[in-house]
């Protein structure tokens, strides 16, 4: 665990995300991500290999950069109309990388809306932080959706 | 067993005529009950996926006794199985004493399945193995009897691997149904230096609210491309060239291939072929997506087939540029990305896409990951380019739907369908496929005996 203030700088900071994608914010969001940051969602539980198994999304930055100018296009098909989104984020537990950021775990529930169908996502986010001015910046967040088996509906917004 | 089912589902349609099914189509239209009819459905159930050889699992699946793959075919949920025997089994998923479901994961290795009801234990053909305190069913009661194993499908064959099976209790051979598409698995397998492929374990399964033939329609559909993926072709015109560490800038080169030109409308050429298969040739011509010898990858990988193979095969089969290959009725390949796509449909109105890739065997380790990453980028559920053809199929849907006198409008390119061989040619982005697939759909739906 860590001091109390680094827990709650933490928090505020997984909490500002929440905020940014609640909002649309997508351009603000990517900015909390380091210039070689990860965003990750495998398919599968426990996964270790992104290169030999498919991922839902295994993304650096660059790429993260058009997914992110595409769902601020207006012409993005299954953003019209846009889906709203509640994102909820708890259990948040944070552990010192000894001097390499901070391993912080959470749960997340989040609520998408869009047009006459009301989706619910779960599951547990793990990021690895690091220190950036007075906050901090992603250099690898990895989202493990509870539902990894069975079909799915196609996803257009960002956990 | 092929008797009883072939009998409800025909019940199910019966209010269905050879001529009803030909009123649904013209040579440049299609009715809407064609997409939203349950009787339709009904009869598609029993013609198409109820008669047709239809893929079920791939040989790699299932390297040793015990292994399985569960899947659909037609209104039943199967297992295909790999029994000690050696030999591959296609078994409905339901134990023949109360009826349920005996398998709930969609992939393993199991030597016995066993009913948690009444612990009737089977083998991998269906055969039943054990049940427990025999003595108190009938004198008679036999495990024996093959109406106490699993309901087996007889006719499964497979071809370089790819393992299809039918409920035509007399079918005929699996190469005449899938006829000169032979070529497109034939192409898949060779580019393996080893001469072998072998299915990823992951893939997707998707779901979406629509009719089955939309999502084939789509695949053979190069029209939609530059409007449908306009959202992201944009974002990714404007990104700087190779700014990913990750993927060698393969994402933003297959996001940038759907931003067609009047041009490349032109130089697709579509065929289209009897039984329903349709393909498309000189899709992708530059980057990451075809085998450019400037390329490292490519490079190494074109070499380890060389030393296999020799340079003129070789040529001739990396030489084959087709894409979405469509195998009807549901099976879409792309050889040269070893991708692969099978429609699986559950209703009249809801259908599942499974997506896969292959790995070539010999072939350098960094092709597969690119084939993964090709896996991901289109068939992933969060896929900048696949939730936004789930849109429109969904939106089609919605509104055929409505009960009234539509007909749908396949008549681009009527007028400039050239006859080839045993098929068509076409480009300009011509509806010429969906009318091809449609005209081998009458022929199956008004097929009186199998």
């Amino acid at each position: 665990m860590v001091d109390h203030d680094t827990q709650r700088k933490v928090e505020e900071f997984l909490f500002e995300e929440a905020r940014l994608l609640d909002a649309g914010d997508f351009e603000a969001w990517l900015e909390l991500y380091k210039p070689q940051g990860i965003y990750w969602m495998p398919s599968q539980p426990g996964q270790t290999d992104p290169l030999n198994v498919a991922s839902i999304i295994y993304e650096d930055h660059a790429i993260l950069s058009i997914r992110v100018a595409r769902l601020l296009e207006a012409r993005a098909l299954v953003l019209t109309p846009m889906p709203k989104t509640t994102h909820v984020i708890g259990n948040i537990e944070t552990q010192d990388r000894n001097g390499e950021g901070f391993a912080v775990e959470a749960a997340f529930i989040c609520v998408e809306h869009r047009a006459e169908s009301q989706k619910l996502h779960s599951g547990r986010h793990t990021y690895h932080l690091v220190p950036d001015d007075d906050s901090f910046r992603i250099k690898m967040k990895r989202v493990d959706l509870v539902n990894t088996s069975g079909a799915y509906s196609p996803m257009s917004i960002l956990l | 067993m092929d008797q009883r089912m072939n009998h409800h589902a025909a019940h199910d349609a019966g209010a269905l005529t050879a001529d009803d099914i030909r009123g649904l189509v013209r040579p440049d239209h299609i009715h809407r009950r064609a997409y939203a009819d349950e009787a339709v459905f009904a009869l598609e159930q029993e013609r198409i996926f109820g008669r047709l050889w239809i893929y079920v699992a791939h040989e790699s699946q299932l390297k040793k006794p015990g292994d399985f793959v569960r899947t659909r075919l037609a209104q039943h949920e199967i297992l295909v199985t790999r029994h000690n025997d050696g030999k591959i089994y296609v078994l409905v998923n339901r134990c023949p004493h109360r009826g349920a479901r005996l398998c709930m994961v969609d992939q393993g290795t199991s030597r016995l399945f066993s009913c948690p009801y009444h612990a009737w234990v089977f083998r991998p053909d269906g055969s039943l193995s054990t049940v427990p305190h025999i003595k108190s069913y009938p004198q008679d009661f036999s495990t024996d009897d093959p109406q106490h194993h699993m309901a087996r499908i007889e006719n499964v064959q497979a071809y370089r691997g790819f393992v299809f099976a039918t409920l035509n209790p007399d079918p005929p051979p699996l190469t005449d149904q899938i006829g000169p598409m032979t070529e497109v698995i034939d192409n898949l397998v060779d580019r393996a230096p080893d001469g072998e492929v072998e299915i990823a374990d992951s893939s997707f399964t998707l779901e979406y609210r629509g009719n089955w033939k939309l999502h084939l329609e789509n695949a053979a559909d190069v029209f939609h491309p530059s409007f449908v993926h306009s959202s992201s072709v944009a974002p990714a015109r404007r990104a700087p060239e190779n700014a990913s560490t990750i993927d060698g800038g393969q994402t933003r080169e297959m996001l940038l291939a759907n931003g067609f030109t009047t041009t490349d409308w032109e130089r697709i050429e579509l065929t289209g072929l009897s039984g329903g298969h349709t393909f498309m040739t000189n899709i992708y011509t530059q980057g990451a997506l075809v085998n450019d010898d400037r390329d490292p990858v490519s490079a190494r990988y074109k070499s380890a087939l060389v030393a296999k193979i020799g340079p003129e095969r070789a040529a001739a089969v990396l030489g084959v540029n087709r894409f979405n290959n469509i195998i009807y009725p549901n099976l879409v390949l792309n050889a040269q990305h070893q991708q692969m796509r099978v429609t699986i449909p559950i209703s009249v109105d809801r259908t599942l896409v499974r997506v896969h890739c292959f790995r070539l065997k010999g072939a350098p380790d960094e092709m597969f990951h690119r084939a993964v990453r090709f896996l991901s980028t289109l068939g992933s559920p969060a896929s900048m380019i696949f939730s936004d053809d789930v849109e429109m199929l969904e939106r089609c849907q919605q509104g055929l739907a409505k009960d009234s006198e539509i007909w749908v409008d396949f008549s681009r390119g009527f007028d400039s369908d050239q006859r080839a061989g045993d098929g068509k040619v076409s480009g300009a982005a011509s509806e010429m496929p969906m009318r091809n697939q449609f005209k081998a759909w009458v022929e199956y739906m008004t097929a009186e005996a199998a």
